[in-house]
């Protein structure tokens, strides 16, 4: 121990010596250069904190109010396509769901054209459980709201809408998109202005979160859940064809 | 004033603080690498919960735990974290009794924790750039391992146990001499506050 301790102090005042050789003025110059870097990055960092704090942080107040359904939904869901069409095709999904992103962007293509073609009648659900992963903005929320809206008043939208939504879909732990972003997108649908402001209305919210509820309560688990004519789809869900081949074999 | 200093600088470079900072991150790592195993241990048994959104799941999908990069060599990351920091744990305890460790012994920690900052900030990046997700308990390892690494060098440097050449040894003494590690890693640690700052900073204070 003793030997080692000294060797130590060896190993430093060699160090210190060297220091000293050098007249320590050069050794001061990287020093100031690192403290002017510090404080550089301390000040950005500052800045960065204090802009993100205080941009976006319009509130987001859960809404209260009457359950209103928009008019066609049914059940909690936004029923699309042919009421004789031969499959009942039921999706549960949240905007904030990374997973029906991943589903959608697999299987909406699909599904759009097995609702044009009068095979299938979609009952989509909008849920709003993972509210608490937009950081407070509650983007399940304001997302399923939006559909509903454009549901309400421009049905044949809502797809092309639904499909753009998870396009851009917020990452968890993100703000989610802004109510502009989420305007934006809808423009970019096709839905007309008017039904664009009302998203502001909030009208849907209490629905949503009534739909949400009830889904859960009805024993369903998680998102994405897919039932063909009443049976949860137990299949691949993220890739193009087994979806498709399932709905195709239940229509005939 | 220049008695403080040089009382602070007697302090920085005692086996007390190096090793005691070394446990202390270490113990860190070790939390946040538990952590993340029992998490994918328990997706590992769920495949049906697995790739979908739970409604008990409270901080996120998981979807950094469902990557590839989560799971590089076959196993969960975090599994290494189990196996290499219970050793760093070990070296910091066993230095901070007294007990000097061969040259060629601090030499191979040193290679083999320089592989594990490098692995902890490709994880990262994958996680920032190609994820998009938000992993607090990963970012915890990133940080502690980062401090483990400063200080195992800082002693290896110190102890001479680098094997370097002689004009080399002597620059990196110096360098540790004049504080510049010092400066080097608070640089580091504030970059990497900035990185995450810019990337969260509306999910975590907007």
């Amino acid at each position: 121990m003793g030997k080692k301790a000294g060797e130590e102090s060896r190993q430093l005042r060699k160090g210190r010596a060297a220091v000293a050789a050098q007249g320590g003025r050069a050794a001061r110059w990287p020093v100031i250069a690192g403290v002017v870097i510090i404080v550089g990055l301390v000040v950005t960092i500052v800045f960065t904190v204090v802009r993100s704090a205080t941009t976006d942080t319009t509130a987001h107040p859960a809404a209260s109010g009457p359950v209103m359904p928009p008019s066609g939904a049914a059940a909690g869901a936004m029923l699309l396509g042919q009421a004789d069409a031969p499959v009942k095709l039921e999706v549960y999904a949240d905007y904030m769901c990374p997973y029906c992103g991943r589903f959608e962007r697999a299987n909406g293509a699909e599904i759009a054209g097995l609702v044009g073609d009068g095979t299938a009648r979609l009952h989509l659900y909008p849920l709003a459980f993972l509210d608490d992963m937009s950081n407070g903005t509650r983007y399940s929320t304001r997302a399923a709201n939006a559909a509903a809206t454009v549901y309400d008043r421009a049905p044949d939208k809502l797809l092309p809408f639904n499909n753009l939504l998870y396009e851009h879909q917020p990452a968890e732990q993100s703000s989610g998109l802004s109510d502009n972003q989420i305007a934006d997108l809808a423009r970019q649908a096709g839905v007309p202005p008017p039904v664009v402001d009302a998203f502001d209305n909030a009208t849907f919210e209490p629905w949503v979160a009534q739909s949400t509820q009830a889904a859960f309560a009805a024993g369903l688990e998680g998102t994405p859940t897919v039932k063909i004519n009443g049976q949860v789809f137990e299949g691949d869900l993220y890739t193009v064809g087994p979806l498709t081949q399932a709905i195709s074999a239940a229509a005939k | 004033m220049p008695s403080i200093l040089a009382r602070f600088r007697n302090l920085r470079h005692a086996d007390a603080w190096i090793y005691g900072t070394m446990l202390f991150s270490a113990c860190l790592s070790l939390l946040a690498s538990f952590v993340l195993s029992i998490d994918a241990v328990r997706l590992a048994a769920n495949p049906n919960v697995s790739l979908s959104c739970n409604l008990n799941a409270v901080v996120s999908c998981g979807t950094v735990a469902q990557s590839w990069q989560a799971q590089l060599f076959g196993f969960p990351n975090a599994f290494l974290g189990l196996i290499a920091e219970p050793v760093v744990i070990t070296i910091a305890v066993a230095s901070l009794a007294g007990v000097r460790f061969p040259r060629g012994f601090m030499f191979a920690a040193q290679v083999v924790y320089t592989l594990g900052v490098i692995f902890a900030y490709w994880l990262l990046y994958q996680a920032m750039v190609n994820i998009g997700a938000l992993c607090p308990w990963c970012l915890l390892v990133t940080v502690s391992t980062t401090l483990v690494f400063a200080t195992l060098t800082h002693v290896n440097i110190r102890d001479d146990n680098l094997y370097l050449p002689r004009p080399a040894q002597q620059a990196a003494a110096r360098f540790i001499d004049a504080d510049l590690d010092v400066i080097v890693m608070t640089i580091w640690l504030l970059v990497l506050a900035l990185v995450i700052v810019t990337r969260y900073g509306t999910a975590l204070f907007g």
